[in-house]
């Protein structure tokens, strides 16, 4: 394209350094809100005002701050979950499927210890909470492995498998906790019974542990790729499944371990949310909520390149505005879904600000051609 | 009508030239200076190594790059091109050696799709008669109704040949005109191209090797090295020693001292071994033979008859249905590849892109493909990407890898360059055996010198080479026995140095010559 004496035109690149990758993504930020200030505009609200509204609420507030740090713990794991599949070049979209059989099995255990009958009973929570972690990993893994398997010794695309598998959880969890279901609550009202009390998880400075949990878990699987023989296997994988082969990397393991380790994160995802987050310590009626939420764990995973650090202000940043745009609803009493609505448009654009992260624009200027030069057109 | 600008060429009139073409990349001078002159009715080929400039040079002609300085005339007119269309409506074609075609259309589809005058209602009917008049002319025999898909590299070629040829090309660009093809299609290519010349076409192939084709084809030759011209001469007065001398920048030694080793200890047995191909037919049928130590075996033969597939059996890639492989007496038939690699078989695949590299990973992690499992390179599940980093940077030393470094991406390296890093580092494994597929198809005439002389080292060194190339001259020179195969069987084993090259070249197109006793 060409402007007067300049020259504009879209070049590859060859590398993309991670401040460079940062810089596009808070332009994308930017850029987003500044398109979805239309919205308030069209509903006579100030932009400003609501922005004003939804960060201070989510990020300075200290009921909101805890929400939404819990809020991004959720989608951070969610995130792993998409990532590590993702390093093998293999797409999870099946987080939510993962997450809802994490809840169950926390749920199962909780039923089998007799805590629906005898919610004050004590329990030894240091044995038990671990062991309701483990069950949680343990049936998300299963769940997805199923996918990882198919893929490996059938060559089934994961990403029908893991997201028709979504369904059958989602009525899974319907059946469990309405109507006579078997981790039906005592009000009846279609969500699951109360945890114990003795066995809500441990606060550290007012939200759960999971959320350092998960935070350290950023530098581990950081360390697993970036170091250890099985995070090489899983790249190479990732980057050319002839060429692992060729090195002997088995092409029936690595798609099974990968989705073992994520669906084990995403159970975690369903452990964190729905019994360690205050307030919610149950399956609740909005369950599905938290199963759409688990999605924007792609979205997490792609703009952060497939990295698990920056990960974290990704994740935390989207479960903030969720938190802070359903406040900001209520209070400039708005008539539509503004959290998702916001969420939507910041993943829209953040993917569309992608395209930036392979091209560049580079400006040249023109030199005047000699007059005896035949240009054309 | 859409010759317009360039008909009314005289034999021998000057229709192209360039002045003084330099293109500089940062921190590579790619073109310095070069003049080029090519005239109506004459092959040109230019002749260069990896690196030397072709690529460039060829894309500044086309309109794809615009040169930092010099000046391209067009029939004595200085011309500009700021994009290949330029180029195109000036009469200019270029054949890709990556075929831009589209698999699931037909060879009239293709040859019409995105021509100006196409316009929004296709008339086949009369593109078709058009299209088959250009075969007719220049002796193209390719079924226009067929599928790109079914068509073989020979055939896509010819098709990209008539994709430009329709688009009014007078000058001609090919790339690497008959790397891919095999003996009979380049025959036939290269007689297309001849009469090509003789309707006042210039033709100009950009070639790496296979001197012998520019020798028996071309009028003139222009020698590439760094970026200049270091020959133009009149092809009449070249041989293979002049050009390989001028490409290279030294004496290049073509016949290779056999060196003789003592045959050892039997290494790879195979007994019976049958295979099947992608599509599930036979492809490799009831084949024996065993390599010993200081010994290349040497298997000859056209692409397609079972070669590659046996080579993946070997290797573990490629499941064998009958018969059995021994390595140093065990029997490995149905072993992973990562119990070969272990056990001391090392394997030099002939897809350097798809499977021996990864592109996207840096040359250290390219290294660690052959040796994040070796406890010498990782304990306790974490891989020592320090030692990783030494192996690679010794390797780059040793084979004289051109690289910035060891962190450069794969991708980014010359096919030559590439193939050393795959070798260096296979090699440094000490194996017992070697399968090297097709191990110098595609590279230079010095890193093809190089690989050779390496597989030698490694054969004195007292490994079992078993060598499979489609280059007849390549297994007579460097085998001690050879096996040609045609159709997934033996035709017989020759011992090397004896080898008749006419014996062998029947062999592999399926006849036993009646004066050869086996």
């Amino acid at each position: 394209m060409r402007l007067g004496a300049l020259e504009v035109k879209l070049q590859p690149r060859a590398s993309l350094p991670g401040w460079k990758a940062a810089l596009i993504s808070v332009l994308a930020i930017v850029v987003a809100l500044l398109l979805f200030s239309v919205l308030f505009v069209l509903a006579r609200v100030s932009p400003l005002e609501a922005y004003r509204e939804i960060i201070s609420y989510a990020f300075f507030n200290r009921f909101g701050l805890p929400l939404s740090i819990s809020r991004g713990i959720f989608l951070l794991l969610c995130t792993y979950a998409f990532i590590v599949p993702y390093q093998a070049g293999l797409w999870n979209i099946g987080m939510t499927g993962q997450l809802y059989l994490g809840s169950l099995a926390v749920y199962a255990v909780v039923l089998a210890l007799g805590g629906k009958a005898n919610p004050s009973a004590a329990y030894p929570a240091g044995l038990i909470i671990p062991l309701l972690m483990l069950a949680a990993m343990a049936a998300g893994a299963a769940y997805a492995g199923v996918a990882g398997f198919l893929k490996g010794k059938f060559n089934v695309n994961e990403i029908v498998v893991t997201m028709l598998m979504n369904f059958i959880a989602f009525w899974l969890v319907s059946y469990t906790i309405k109507e006579g279901g078997p981790f039906m609550g005592g009000s009846g009202e279609g969500e699951g019974f109360k945890l114990p009390a003795a066995l809500n998880a441990p606060l550290v400075a007012g939200v759960p542990f999971t959320a350092f949990l998960a935070l350290a878990l950023a530098v581990l699987l950081t360390f697993m790729f970036a170091k250890t023989k099985v995070g090489y296997e899983i790249r190479a994988y990732g980057k050319s499944p002839a060429a692992a082969r060729y090195a002997g990397i088995s092409g029936l393991r690595i798609p099974v371990l990968v989705f073992l380790i994520g669906g084990a994160l995403a159970g975690l995802a369903g452990y964190h949310y729905f019994a360690a987050v205050p307030g919610v310590y149950k399956i609740p009626t909005n369950y599905g909520y938290f199963g759409d939420l688990a999605f924007y764990g792609i979205i997490c995973g792609l703009i952060a390149l497939g990295h698990p650090l920056p990960a974290i202000p990704v994740a935390l940043l989207f479960g903030g505005l969720s938190v802070g745009g359903r406040f900001a609803q209520g209070k400039l009493h708005m008539n539509f879904g503004l959290d998702y609505a916001l969420l939507g448009v910041l993943m829209i654009t953040l993917v569309a600000f992608q395209f930036f992260y392979r091209y560049q624009i580079v400006v040249t200027r023109l030199e005047r051609e000699p007059a005896d030069v035949r240009v054309l057109r | 009508m859409q010759h317009e600008t360039i008909n009314g060429f005289q034999r021998g009139a000057p229709v192209l030239e360039l002045r003084g073409i330099t293109k500089r990349f940062p921190g590579v001078l790619a073109n310095d200076r070069i003049d080029l002159e090519m005239r109506a009715g004459e092959i040109h080929a230019i002749l260069g190594e990896n690196g030397a400039g072709k690529t460039t040079l060829m894309k500044i002609l086309y309109g794809m790059l615009q040169p930092d300085e010099g000046e391209i005339y067009i029939r004595g007119q200085r011309v500009k091109f700021h994009s290949p269309q330029d180029a195109i409506a000036l009469g200019i074609g270029m054949v890709h050696q990556n075929r831009t075609l589209v698999a699931a259309h037909t060879v009239l589809e293709n040859i019409v799709l995105g021509h100006p005058r196409a316009g929004r209602v296709l008339n086949l009917k009369r593109a078709g008669e058009e299209v088959a008049a250009l075969c007719e002319r220049y002796g193209f025999k390719v079924d226009l109704k067929a599928s790109v898909w079914q068509l073989s590299e020979g055939e896509k070629q010819v098709v990209e040949i008539l994709k430009a040829l329709y688009r009014g090309a007078r000058i001609l660009i090919l790339d690497e005109p008959t790397s891919a093809l095999a003996p009979s299609e380049t025959e036939k290519l290269l007689a297309s191209i001849q009469a090509m010349a003789n309707d006042e076409l210039a033709i100009v192939p950009f070639i790496t090797h296979k001197l012998p084709i520019v020798l028996a084809t071309s009028h003139r030759v222009t020698v590439l090295r760094g970026g200049r011209v270091t020959a133009r001469l009149d092809t009449a007065n070249a041989n293979e020693r002049i050009l390989a001398r001028e490409m290279v920048g030294r004496e290049v030694i073509f016949r290779l001292e056999r060196a003789t080793v003592e045959r050892g200890a039997p290494v790879l047995q195979v007994e019976g071994l049958s295979a099947l191909s992608n599509r599930g037919y036979l492809a490799l049928r009831n084949v024996s033979f065993t390599v010993h130590e200081g010994e290349i075996f040497g298997i000859a033969g056209v692409s397609g008859n079972g070669q590659h597939e046996l080579a993946e059996v070997l290797a573990g890639l490629r499941p064998a249905v009958g018969g059995r492989v021994l390595l140093d007496g065990k029997d490995i038939t149905n072993a992973s590849t990562l119990e070969r690699w272990r056990l001391g078989m090392g394997y030099i695949p002939a897809e350097r892109n798809e499977v021996g590299s990864i592109g996207d990973f840096s040359l250290v992690e390219n290294t660690a493909m052959n040796y994040y499992f070796d406890p010498q390179y990782a304990r306790r599940g974490i891989v020592d990407y320090k030692a990783m980093r030494r192996l690679t940077e010794e390797i780059i030393a040793h084979y004289k890898v051109v690289t910035p470094g060891p962190d450069v991406r794969a991708r980014n390296l010359s096919g030559g360059n590439l193939q050393k890093v795959i070798l260096g580092r296979v090699l440094a494994r000490r194996p017992r055996v070697i399968i090297a597929n097709l191990p110098t198809q595609g590279l230079d005439v010095g890193a093809t010198e190089f690989v050779q002389n390496q597989l030698i080292e490694a054969k004195k060194a007292g490994a079992a080479v078993l060598l499979i190339s489609e280059d007849l001259d390549e297994v007579l020179a460097l085998s001690d026995r050879i096996a040609p195969i045609y159709e997934g069987a033996f035709m017989g084993i020759l011992p090397g140095g004896e080898a008749e090259r006419e014996h062998v070249g029947a062999m592999i197109a399926g006849t036993l010559p009646k004066d050869l006793v086996v």
